[in-house]
């Protein structure tokens, strides 16, 4: 079936439609609220679960949650974390060392769900630059904050019922130590 | 023969086996807590309940209580089962604590393991946690009793297989405890194993506490070094260190456990004091440069002063790969033959002891724990061997009777009888107890005659002896020459150290001892030295005061030796751990170790500051250490000689007894060759002089008087700050001493500082000296001025 030929008229019209529909857009435009966010002089707020930069935190007295139990190095899939467990001055279990290697970090979030201890969080920060990709091997010093995070109330060791946490007895529901040498029922 | 099915699969197990065990002959793990292969069951737990469907036994019930019937089928995931053990586990979870992040156990945790598969992730219960305190329970177990779930494994290892009474069950009910009246060390010397045996975190290893989980160490089946028995062990290695070592299960070894010994002398291999450079004239150089001098030397020696003027010893520390390279390497370059024992006497008789070992009357160590009567000659079980304390322990139990005839105090954790005799009287006992019963009595006043008080327990064991159906005897090589010719009698030989069976196997006939070597060197005839993993400072003192007078001192050894600081030449070798290798037990029993980790320096020492350090382009700082056989060969090739492939293969294709085995392809129990019995030549050992003056006996402890072990520092500490002697009553009242003086024992010419202790449960007429270097070189007979007060 042969094309109808179109007018010249016809084309004129719809020629000039579409010339002064763009213009109007354009034109409308001049006058409106720009949408462009001026990154990074301007950072957008991002949604809370974002899985960023990874940060170690504290619990609500200040000390440090991380109790290095290789949660997290056995869940990343990467092998981005290593450390060294210890046992601290007060008796808690603590990290030696800790590093995170973020240049291979995939920013999956499986360590942060594999932590009992709510210490290893996920934070929004996802863009950091270095010149040197040495940089990128954080160490316990750069990964530890002085604040809780997103869980700033939890305490592991006031739910463990280890006596470095307190004594025996004194955790979250903990029944009084049982008196080995007593005949009392 | 019961025959059954068991989750549709057909078995047929001896009488008398439980249910839980005719499942693991088809691979079928049934959950369980408190049964234990080697334990047997106790029924405590609950949780190895299977559903029987048909046969004499209906319902649910305990596998592990339950005897394995003809015409029953069990159906181990049986929805009624699944859901019983189900909750079994939220029960055992009521009153467990929240702490797996900083539990030990996590990893290889039965109660982690079987929680998860019970699918039980949330705490119903409302009510509190049971709480307890923990105790100090010394240096090697971690005690942490919330976490227990009174399985009772740990009480019926350390009471009724152990037969040591200072650990138990106290209180009843919900309040059940697990530890001792009052805190303080487990006397137990294998209680190490509780570690392995707790199925939670309840008792973990100390040494261990915080340094590994698991998964992230590096595991390799290996053989222990610290004694002569070759018990079988898993070594975990993290970050370039031994981190834990673990039991491995042998059957026809140490079964499921080992001593602390064997568990805690590691260490050594990460020593900072380690020698990890090649040496050449007190100078670190490459090691390539070390073994270029060690050629350019020995060959220049040779050239001078002909093949004879060189000498070989080897170690009792090395895997049977650096023996046989040692003699392979001795053989073709025309030198004298290694050297690897204190005298030809000490070598012939740990041949003759070995040879003696025919099938028929070959016994394992489990073996001896199913003899009915076992006679001891010349070794104190608990401290030259643990694990035959165990052994013997199992026989005792089973109603055999244990007579120990040595000159040291003897401790046991059974009944036994001690016969305090002299060395030299071990002969006669043996020669009475195994003659006949009833002319035991005349016999032993024969040749005892003054030993009115042994006659008895003489008889009595050549009573017990002949009555018994599997007799066993346990002997120190020095005795190989009098076993008497008997076929019913089981023979198992203690030896002083781990090689000590692969330097005897491996040896030649003709090799020297290190005496003749030394009196070669005062000579002069022997002018240059290779020195493969063995201290003379303590082998042979009166030959490593010579050293200085060697023209070329060549020593191989990963351990820092006074031999190592005198070593002209010294090339660093790797531990068993970093090496693996063939070792012999003191039965013969050829095993297989696995290198574990590589070689290098442990990272936790490689690091400045609070973590290792971030190059990741850098050579690995202590990495020369290579296996001796390597350097061997080395030296081998740089002295133009065609060595073999494998050395040990060669050596041993010419040894009647070993011909034709594969090391590199051995079982998984190992295997124990099949001699010949003892050439008839054999003469007996020339019977020591009666002499006036104190017999000098050495006794071993459990930790770090063991060559590898005296350089652990976990065993170190485990030492005495003053070493102790012991003296018999009588000997020290004649002496004018007193128990727990302060006395100087005259050792060459030095004397060396010694507390002394009194016992009546000893020979008369010895000295009993720890085996310590500085006691290294004491006379066989100490003279009367050889013990003076201080």
């Amino acid at each position: 079936m042969a094309d109808k030929k179109p007018s010249l008229v016809g084309e004129i019209v719809e020629g000039a439609t579409g010339l002064i529909g763009s213009y109007a857009a354009t034109l409308t435009h001049l006058f409106r609220k720009p949408v462009t966010e001026q990154y990074p002089e301007y950072k957008r707020p991002m949604p809370e679960r974002t899985r960023g930069r990874i940060i170690l935190t504290r619990s609500p007295d200040g000390k440090e949650r991380c109790v290095a139990c290789y949660l997290c190095s056995g869940a990343c899939p990467v092998n981005c974390i290593s450390m060294q467990s210890e046992e601290g001055p007060d008796g808690r279990r603590q990290a030696a060392w800790f590093r995170i290697n973020f240049a291979r970090c995939i920013y999956c979030g499986l360590c942060e769900e594999a932590c009992p201890t709510l210490a290893l969080q996920l934070t929004a920060e996802f863009a950091f630059c270095k010149d040197d990709i040495a940089d990128f091997v954080y160490e316990k010093e750069q990964l530890l904050v002085d604040h809780g995070g997103r869980h700033p109330d939890y305490d592991f060791y006031a739910h463990a019922g280890v006596a470095a946490g307190g004594p025996k007895g004194s955790h979250i529901g903990e029944d009084d130590p049982v008196d080995v040498k007593s005949i009392l029922p | 023969m019961p025959d059954l099915i068991i989750d549709g699969r057909a078995i047929s197990v001896p009488k008398g086996t439980m249910v839980i065990e005719a499942a693991e002959r088809l691979g079928i793990m049934i959950p369980r807590f408190c049964w234990h292969k080697a334990l047997g069951a106790a029924g405590a737990c609950r949780m190895c309940a299977v559903k029987f469907v048909a046969g004499p036994v209906k319902g649910l019930e305990m596998s592990c209580m339950t005897l394995a019937a003809d015409g029953m089928v069990v159906e181990t995931f049986h929805p009624e089962a699944v859901a019983f053990r189900r909750s079994i586990i939220e029960l055992l979870m009521v009153n467990h604590p929240h702490d797996c992040p900083v539990c030990d156990e996590g990893g290889h945790c039965l109660l982690q393991d079987e929680t998860i598969s019970g699918n039980h992730v949330q705490r119903r219960f409302p009510g509190r946690k049971r709480t307890y305190l923990d105790q100090d329970l010394g240096p090697f177990v971690q005690h942490e009793m919330n976490r227990c779930i009174h399985c009772y494994r740990c009480a019926r290892f350390y009471q009724d297989y152990c037969g040591y009474r200072d650990f138990g069950p106290m209180q009843n009910a919900n309040r059940v405890y697990f530890g001792r009246f009052e805190d303080g060390p487990l006397e137990n010397p294998f209680a190490g194993n509780l570690a392995d045996l707790c199925p939670t975190g309840t008792l973990t290893d100390k040494p261990a506490r915080y340094t590994s989980r698991r998964w992230d160490c590096e595991r390799a089946p290996s053989v222990c070094l610290h004694c002569s028995l070759g018990c079988n062990v898993t070594v975990l290695s993290r970050y370039r260190r031994v981190a834990r070592i673990e039991a491995r299960d042998n059957e026809a070894v140490n079964g499921s456990f080992i001593c602390d010994r064997g568990r805690f002398s590691a260490g050594y291999e990460a020593i900072p004091e380690r020698p990890r450079a090649g040496l050449a004239d007190g100078r670190p150089v490459p090691v390539t440069e070390a073994v270029a001098a060690a050629v350019s030397r020995l060959a220049a020696l040779a050239e001078s002063h002909g093949p004879g003027s060189i000498a070989v010893v080897g170690g009792l520390r090395s895997s049977l790969e650096t023996q046989a390279a040692l003699v392979a390497l001795a053989g073709a370059a025309g030198w004298r033959a290694p050297a690897f024992f204190g005298s030809r006497q000490e070598q012939a008789a740990t041949k003759a002891a070995l040879a003696a070992l025919t099938p028929a009357r070959a016994r394992s160590l489990a073996e001896l724990g199913q003899a009915d009567a076992v006679l001891v000659l010349g070794v104190s079980p608990l401290y030259d061997a643990p694990m035959l304390a165990l052994a013997l322990r199992q026989a005792s139990r089973a109603g055999a009777k244990i007579i120990v005839a040595d000159p040291r105090p003897v401790a046991l954790p059974l009944p036994f009888s001690h016969l305090p005799v002299a060395p030299r009287q071990l002969p006669a006992v043996l020669a009475v107890a195994t003659g006949q019963p009833d002319q035991a009595a005349a016999e032993a006043q024969k040749r005892l005659p003054f030993s009115p008080e042994l006659w008895p327990v003489l008889e009595d064991a050549a009573r017990a002896l002949a009555a018994a159906r599997r007799p066993a005897l346990v002997f120190a090589p020095g005795l190989a020459a009098s076993l008497p010719d008997d076929d019913r009698l089981g023979l198992f030989p203690v030896l002083p150290a781990a090689g000590s069976a692969g330097a005897a196997l491996l040896a030649p006939d003709d090799a020297p001892g290190l005496d003749e070597l030394a009196a070669g060197v005062a000579a002069g005839r022997i002018r240059g030295l290779l020195v493969a993993e063995a201290d003379l400072f303590t082998a042979a003192p009166e030959l490593a005061a010579l050293l200085g007078s060697l023209d070329a001192l060549v020593v191989l050894d990963h351990l820092p030796t006074p031999t190592v600081a005198a070593a002209k030449v010294f090339l660093p070798t790797a531990t068993i751990f970093e090496a693996g290798g063939t070792l012999a037990a003191s039965d013969g029993r050829l095993q297989t170790a696995a290198p574990v980790q590589p070689p290098g320096d442990p990272v936790v020492r490689d690091g400045r500051g609070s973590h290792p350090p971030r190059a990741y382009d850098r050579e690995l700082p202590g990495t020369d250490p290579a296996p001796a056989a390597f350097w061997l060969g080395e030296i081998s090739q740089g002295l133009g000689q065609k060595a073999p492939r494998s050395p040990l293969a060669a050596v041993m294709a010419g040894l009647p007894a070993l011909a034709g085995i594969d090391c590199s392809r051995l079982p998984d129990a190992g295997l124990r060759p099949a001699f010949a019995g003892p050439r008839p030549d054999t003469a007996p050992p020339a019977p020591l002089v009666a002499e006036a003056g104190l017999a000098v006996v050495y006794d071993e402890a459990l930790f770090a008087t063991d060559d590898p072990g005296r350089y652990a520092p976990l065993a170190l500490a485990q030492t005495a700050a003053s070493p102790v002697i012991l003296l018999h009553a009588d000997d020290a009242a004649s002496l004018g001493l007193a128990d727990a003086m302060a006395v100087a024992v005259g050792c060459g010419d030095r004397f060396v500082p010694a507390v002394v202790r009194l016992s009546r449960a000893m020979a008369r007429g010895v000295l009993v000296v720890p085996r310590l270097p500085e006691f290294a070189g004491l006379p066989p007979i100490l003279g009367p001025c050889g013990l003076r007060r201080r």
